[in-house]
């Protein structure tokens, strides 16, 4: 058993155990051994620089060889412990298991199969030889020295410097911002916060109604035409004809309205205030001579139109019109003040606006409540914060004069009466506190 | 290939010349700062040497542990845990002191590097201060000087994972590397219908032109100037590879080279026969040579310093 065991080990072990004895200076460096026995005094002469430092290279040399001999065996060491440890098998359990040299053969035959084909295919033969066993090392072995070079790094051995961790630490200082006490600052932050909210106001003005834009672009639309008819008719026509084919803009939009709109250019109020004051069948043949004369041109429109009589009694915007008659109607106490903001039911960016605003004031409102609650508590907070210092303080005084009394118990004294009256003070003042404290917190 | 002188191109076979031998290094004439800075390198070299020796017998003893536990290891036949555990241990404290020691020891090197530097300053000084072309040495202790040079030529010892860097050993240079003045090259001149690799030495570089002017190292009263293209100057290497652990940058067996012919100055083609095996040892050359019957000299021994790669030429 004896002889084999050995063959094993040379298969076996990987390392080559390499002779490294440093260099025998005495012997081989004679110059480097001359300058150590040598006093600082005498030291070293320029021509003996030469010998000195082929002795050093020598021994650098020896010392950059060993190195490395150092490194590749400690290499080898690791992969080989690497490998084992992957298979689960001790060392000592390898070696009792070497088989007989018969089965050498065998074992060299299944790698193959074993690779390749899976293990299907070995027999209850082959499972025995799938722990890995003696002759197989030498295989493993020209594994280990072919993969020591490329997976130098990732031998865990190598590492042995943790990155420190500090997990706890960050979740301190993640957690303290939520048990931190409250400062003067905080409770600035919430105040301005409720000053803030007073700028609200701006967001619920209902900005005023311009002119709607199907006027507008009607009339821009016609006045680009003209401008085009223009050109033509200039073409066209001689100067005679120039003036009477380019009515103003503006009146020709007002006969078109007056020919097919018949509105009244005068707000619901005047029309009201009007129609309050006139009696019914005053306005009634008016009306009826309306009609009667409208399959006349509109350009002779008679005065009894709404427009004509606005023109008539020289009043020059009908929408200022109603707004002074509103002013004068809710001095005279006639008009309610409250009607003043009366929306008009047709007008849908009218109903988001106010829709969104009052989402707006419901969570503004809710924000002022919140915030408003918050201020609260922080200041109490802060006035717990304030006895809880004092309490700290009550507790290193109780502790100052406890520690006093044991120092007196430990000299076999009893305290005077001035110790235990501080400590009694200092007890007191800390359950005075405690009570405070306590009734904050209820 | 007329091996038979001594020195092909420009040398100037053992001529002695009427010039007394000049060794500059044992000149008077330098600066007195460069004097005091030679001392106070010297002691530092005196005390980093102690440290060395320190270092050693601090790890000697490591060292002597490990070599019983391989005996031990050995004799029971069996690796087990306990060795491995124990080895690891081992062999990470000696590499530590390892490299403690190695530190140490390139730190004493640079030190006599450095006295070397200042001393090789003040010689290229005196030459260009100097009206005279420069000092023309007897054959025999031109050939010594070299002989010298070459031994004392650094040696690298690369740490683990490092690589040696270029101009050590068979690594060649850069292309863009550009010779100092003072650095000695090989160089490729044209005399008498003849391309010879002569030593020579680095006087300028003209990045203009992109030539160099060397000098003739065998120079026979400073006829002997070239001015050379980039491409006919070889850079001789400025350190020795080490071939215990960079035996990559060493030119293996039966690789073509340029070898500086003993006690000549010109290099020859020749086929390395045995690489050194230890730092101070020399490559063992064949070098080609028609007088022979194989083709070949016997082998002779060159220096690191004096052995390049051959750049294949067109004409063979």
């Amino acid at each position: 058993m004896k002889g084999k065991g050995k063959g094993i080990i040379d298969k076996d072990c990987p390392l080559q155990f390499p002779d490294l004895q440093p260099v025998d200076h005495a012997t081989e460096c004679p110059k480097y051994t001359a300058v150590l026995t040598r006093s600082e005094d005498e030291g070293i002469g320029l021509e003996e620089l030469e010998v000195i430092q082929s002795d050093l290279e020598t021994l650098l040399a020896s010392a950059g060889l060993r190195l490395k001999q150092l490194e590749h065996e400690k290499q080898i060491l690791v992969n080989w412990q690497d490998k084992k440890d992957k298979k689960g098998l001790t060392p000592g359990k390898v070696q009792p298991e070497t088989p007989t040299s018969g089965k050498r053969g065998k074992v060299v035959e299944e790698k193959p199969s074993k690779k390749f084909k899976g293990a299907t295919e070995t027999s209850g033969k082959g499972a025995i030889h799938q722990t890995p066993t003696g002759p197989g090392r030498p295989k493993s072995k020209i594994n280990q020295t072919k993969g020591e070079y490329d997976s130098a790094a990732d031998s865990p051995i190598d590492l042995p410097k943790l990155p420190k961790n500090d997990a706890v630490n960050r979740f301190w200082v993640s957690v303290e911002p939520y048990c931190a006490d409250i400062t003067t600052e905080d409770i600035k932050v919430l105040e301005d916060l409720l000053i803030s909210h007073q700028d609200d106001a701006d967001f619920f003005k209902v900005p005023a109604l311009g002119k709607h834009f199907s006027d507008r672009w009607a009339e821009e639309d016609l006045l680009e035409e003209q401008r085009d008819g223009a050109k033509i008719n200039d073409r066209r026509r001689g100067n005679n004809n120039n003036h009477s084919g380019c009515p103003d803009v503006t009146t020709l939009l007002k006969k078109a309205e007056q020919s097919n709109v018949d509105e009244s250019p005068f707000g619901p109020l005047t029309q009201r205030l009007v129609s309050a004051l006139i009696e019914e069948n005053i306005m009634t043949p008016m009306d009826d001579a309306m009609t009667e004369l409208g399959g006349e041109s509109a350009d002779e429109a008679p005065a009894i139109s709404p427009r004509a009589l606005a023109k008539q009694l020289n009043i020059g915007n009908p929408i200022h019109l109603e707004k002074r008659i509103k002013r004068e109607l809710e001095e005279q106490g006639i008009l309610d003040m409250e009607e003043k903001v009366e929306d008009n039911p047709d007008d849908e960016i009218l109903t988001e606006l106010r829709q969104k605003q009052q989402d707006l004031k419901a969570i503004s409102q809710h924000n002022i409540v919140v915030t408003k609650s918050l201020l609260e508590r922080a200041k109490e907070e802060m006035k717990k914060q304030e006895i809880r210092k004092k309490l700290a303080a009550a507790d290193a005084e109780v502790l100052d004069a406890y520690r006093k009394i044991q120092a007196a118990r430990q000299k076999k004294k009893t305290p005077t009466k001035k110790e235990k009256d501080a400590a009694w003070k200092a007890l007191k003042e800390r359950d005075a506190l405690v009570k405070v404290l306590a009734s904050k917190n209820k | 290939m007329g091996r038979t002188k001594s020195g092909g191109g420009g040398s100037n076979v053992g001529a002695s010349s009427s010039h007394s031998p000049s060794s500059d290094t044992n000149s008077t004439s330098s600066t007195a700062a460069a004097e005091v800075r030679i001392k106070d390198l010297l002691k530092e070299l005196y005390h980093l040497i102690h440290q060395v020796q320190d270092e050693r017998a601090r790890g000697e003893h490591n060292l002597t542990n490990i070599s019983k536990t391989h005996e031990r290891m050995q004799q029971e036949q069996k690796v087990t845990p306990y060795y491995k555990n124990k080895l690891k241990g081992l062999y990470k404290t000696a590499m530590q002191d390892a490299e403690l020691e190695a530190e140490l020891l390139r730190k004493a090197l640079d030190k006599i590097a450095e006295v070397k530097s200042i001393r090789e300053n003040r010689r290229l000084g005196k030459i260009k201060d100097s009206d005279r072309p420069k000092p023309i040495m007897r054959r025999g202790v031109l050939m010594t000087m070299l002989q010298q040079n070459a031994q004392t030529l650094p040696l690298w010892v690369s740490k683990p994972g490092e690589k040696p860097p270029p101009l050590c050993g068979a690594i060649t240079a850069d292309n863009n590397y550009v010779a100092k003045p003072g650095d000695k090259v090989a160089a490729r001149v044209r005399s008498d219908d003849e391309e010879n690799w002569i030593l020579a030495e680095v006087v300028t570089f003209n990045s203009s032109t992109n030539k160099y002017d060397v000098d003739d190292i065998d120079a026979d009263e400073g006829k002997e100037r070239h001015t050379l293209s980039k491409r006919r100057i070889v850079p001789l290497p400025i350190w020795k590879a080490n071939p215990e652990t960079d035996p990559e940058a060493l030119f293996t067996k039966n690789m073509l080279v340029l070898a500086l012919y003993p006690q000549t100055t010109c290099f020859y083609r020749a086929l390395i026969h045995e690489p050194p095996k230890k730092p101070q040892d020399d490559y063992s050359v064949l070098f080609e040579d028609t007088s022979y019957q194989d083709g070949y000299s016997p082998p002779l021994m060159v220096a690191q310093r004096y052995v390049i790669a051959c750049k294949e030429d067109k004409k063979k």
